[in-house]
């Protein structure tokens, strides 16, 4: 039998300082396998100076995302995040594919399964039936291979869930946390 | 008006007429120029026996003390004097007899030997040089502090009882898309878990739902889904089909698991 999917949702927010991302791992029917949270870090002044621009993404890929994903026990088949952190250059991880789902307003498309590339790294697809088709975006560091690989492992889960809603799960426990922590 | 006027010139005519004809002219005849001559002595030169030389007085000048005060010099003052300069430049010649030269004794003169090295002279004795002090309190250095740029100082904390407060959404399969001999099999279970007649029951939806932890459902048939609210077994426990549907008699909802074959 073979190994079931494991999809990896990333995000990390700003909350007036601080920084703190959450990792959710799901299975195919988005079931929270593993959720694992970072303290709130909140850099010193001098740290902002010294770091500049470079410190959120910094602090969201180097020091959030590692020390998350340090904690999972097996990888994820999938890591996905949000359009706006993929937008904004990541440069994670390249051990598995990194990628951004999105719900978009284009008309379906012919059939389950059906894609239409918009370009070299980014594609609508076609998910579920009458559904308005996925919009998917990969890092730069996932060839077209690796793209192919996980475009089926995201039709075989987005048949069972909404691949874009445990995002949403994702940065309400955030906020949550944010208000305990206060 | 002009009457007037002419009345008032005609009156001073009169009166400048009037008092100027009382004046006498008296003629005087002026006397004549007489020009006065007054005589003058001749001129007379005095003779002289012999020329005087010419006496100077000298004084002592003071000497400038101080270089503060100054003396006025007084002016040089001749005076004349009866003594003949002649007569006694005369009288007090005198006749200065040089004696001859004489042969000298000879002694000898050692030359001092030359010297074996020149001497350099006139060297140029530096200039005063400034000495140089150490400064007896030097500035203390300054202590350097390190700060440590790290900021891998994030620690992770398992959330999984936070992730799992929140409802998860479970998506429903298509059942147009099952084979028909699964559905006929799902049907057969759903009867016989809910004991209700297949007639009386509309099938809302199969989903896949793990069969320990499930805390809460609620249905969500404008999206075709349900939401659940689990507990920490559900993350381990297996999933399975799970067959939603409503009594179509009075409305409620059943459910049951159902075996895959």
């Amino acid at each position: 039998m073979a190994e079931p999917i494991k999809l990896a949702y990333f995000m990390a927010v700003k909350e007036g300082a601080s920084y703190l991302g959450g990792l959710l791992v799901t299975d195919t029917s988005g079931i929270p396998l593993d959720f694992r949270y970072t303290e709130p870090i909140t850099p010193t002044r001098l740290q902002g100076i010294l770091y500049g621009k470079s410190l959120e993404p910094h602090l969201k890929e180097e020091v959030i995302q590692k020390t998350l994903l340090k904690e999972l026990k097996t990888p994820p088949d999938l890591f996905i995040l949000s359009a706006t952190e993929l937008a904004g250059g990541w440069s994670g991880e390249a051990k598995y594919p990194v990628l951004a789902v999105q719900k978009s307003q284009e008309s379906p498309l012919a059939k389950v399964g059906e894609a239409f590339r918009a370009g070299p790294r980014e594609l609508l697809l076609q998910v579920s039936e009458g559904a308005a088709p996925l919009r998917v975006m990969f890092a730069a560091s996932v060839d077209a291979a690796a793209q192919e690989q996980a475009i089926m492992k995201l039709l075989e889960a987005g048949y069972h869930m909404d691949l874009a809603e445990p995002l949403e799960r994702v940065s309400a426990a955030l906020q949550s946390l944010v208000v305990k922590e206060a | 008006m002009f009457g007037r006027v002419k009345d008032a010139v005609a009156d001073a005519a009169e009166t400048l007429r009037r008092a100027f004809a009382g004046l006498n002219v008296v003629e005087a005849a002026p006397e004549p120029f007489e020009p006065l001559s007054h005589g003058s002595e001749g001129l007379k030169a005095e003779g002289r026996a012999g020329l005087e030389p010419p006496a100077t007085l000298c004084r002592e000048m003071g000497l400038l003390r101080e270089a503060v005060e100054g003396r006025a010099l007084e002016p040089f003052q001749a005076r004349l004097c009866d003594e003949s300069g002649w007569a006694r430049w005369g009288a007090e010649a005198e006749v200065i007899r040089m004696t001859p030269l004489e042969g000298g004794r000879v002694s000898g003169i050692a030359v001092p030997p030359l010297p074996r090295r020149a001497q350099t002279a006139g060297r140029v004795e530096p200039p005063v040089r400034p000495s140089t002090r150490r400064w007896a309190e030097p500035l203390p250095a300054p202590g350097s502090r390190r700060l440590d740029p790290d900021l891998s100082g994030a620690g992770a904390k398992a959330g999984l009882d936070t992730i799992l407060s929140l409802a998860v959404p479970i998506q429903g399969e298509d059942l147009q898309h099952l084979p028909k001999g699964l559905w006929m099999r799902y049907s057969l279970q759903l009867v016989r878990g809910t004991g209700e007649n297949v007639r009386n029951l509309e099938v809302l939806g199969l989903f896949r739902l793990p069969r320990k932890g499930v805390a809460d459902l609620r249905h969500d048939p404008a999206r075709g889904r349900i939401l659940v609210r689990l507990e920490a077994a559900a993350t381990r426990a297996p999933r399975a089909p799970f067959i939603l549907a409503r009594r179509k008699d009075d409305g409620a909802l059943v459910s049951c698991f159902v075996e895959d074959p």
